[in-house]
């Protein structure tokens, strides 16, 4: 009984957080129904919006590679060769020059994390707060590590090099093979679910703000419509834009990491 | 239940206090860095974002835990 009693008052803010946040993780995200295999193959709404962003992403780059010359470039040329040498020297700096071949699927998966993050700029929910993104990034990017591992060093090499620096540690290196895409696949998902409740308690707050305002005068008027979606957008500067960008960078620096220290032969 | 969820999804919150600490030492020593040798503070600045962004994610390790504890 008193149980109830409470559920029953807990209305205002507290009814307002728990309401955005049930909207961002409890509800059922499914887009496009699959007839057969009773609901598994289901597709989510954020691989349909994943599809967006390769779609964009596909677009972008063959505008930008279509009738490319030698000599006496076009402007829209120089701009893709000075982005493509630009994500390399980003991406090869933490690389190493022992795994140089690795560094154009880093760049495309910096590429589509940072454009799946930005999605939350145009008001939509980043594909990346879904965990079945996130775990199958991790999940390709532990891959891409021991295959690269295992490539470098044969298969002989790479399990030795579980023992390095010295045996005691062997069950934490064994270990570490799930807790990389673990961290790596949870750091993703928490920053970009954090930074997108945040943004919908923001936005929900200013509309409570501005309500209020009475009048009927232009500033008024101005200040009930306008405010409430110019303000969250200066924090979106913030939360999308430099925390999103920043997040996929970290994503792609931690597998560089990974990948040169996998690779990495010892002088001897 | 419901309330000692709450008290663990609390306890979960408490992993802030590591990354304020550590973000705090981080800038702390970056601000040195930058007293000492102000050419270098373009790079210094970068890896103090990249370092803030590491350890902020043990912070980001507490909320979905308590998320979880919360609504799953």
């Amino acid at each position: 009984m008193v149980l109830e009693a409470t559920g029953a008052e807990s209305g205002g803010i507290g009814a307002i957080i728990k309401g955005v946040i049930n909207e961002l993780i409890g509800s059922d995200k499914t887009a496009i129904v699959v007839p057969f295999g009773h609901g598994m193959f289901n597709i989510n709404q954020s691989v349909v919006d994943t599809w967006i962003v390769m779609l964009v992403l596909l677009v972008v780059c063959l505008i930008l590679t279509t009738n490319l010359k030698v000599h006496n470039i076009s402007k829209r040329q120089a701009l893709a060769e000075s982005i493509v040498t630009g994500l390399r020297k980003v991406v090869s700096s933490s690389l190493g020059s022992q795994a140089a071949e690795y560094t154009d699927y880093l760049i495309v998966v910096l590429g589509y994390i940072g454009a799946c993050n930005l999605m939350g700029v145009f008001g939509k929910t980043p594909p990346t707060m879904d965990l079945n993104i996130t775990v199958s990034l991790a999940l390709m990017s532990i891959i891409l590590v021991e295959a690269a591992g295992i490539r470098k060093k044969k298969v002989g090499g790479w399990l030795k090099s579980f023992t390095k620096p010295i045996w005691v540690i062997t069950p934490m290196n064994i270990l570490e093979v799930g807790i990389k895409p673990l961290s790596l696949c949870m750091r993703l998902f928490g920053n970009v679910l954090g930074a997108t409740v945040i943004m919908e308690l923001l936005k929900e707050m200013f509309k409570l703000l501005f309500e209020g305002i009475q009048g009927n005068f232009f500033i008024a008027q101005f200040a009930r419509d306008g405010l409430p979606a110019l303000v969250p957008a200066i924090f979106s500067l913030y939360f999308d834009f430099f925390d999103g960008l920043l997040q996929a960078y970290v994503f792609v620096f931690l597998t560089s990491l990974y990948i040169k220290e996998a690779t990495e032969t010892e002088e001897e | 239940m419901g309330s000692l969820a709450a008290i663990g999804a609390g306890l979960a919150a408490l992993t802030g206090i590591g990354a304020g600490i550590g973000i705090g030492i981080a800038t702390s020593k970056a601000v040195d860095a930058v007293a000492r040798q102000p050419e270098a503070s373009g790079k210094i600045m970068t890896l103090l974002i990249l370092g803030g962004a590491l350890a902020e994610a043990t912070a980001i390790y507490g909320m979905v835990v308590a998320i979880i504890i919360l609504f799953a």
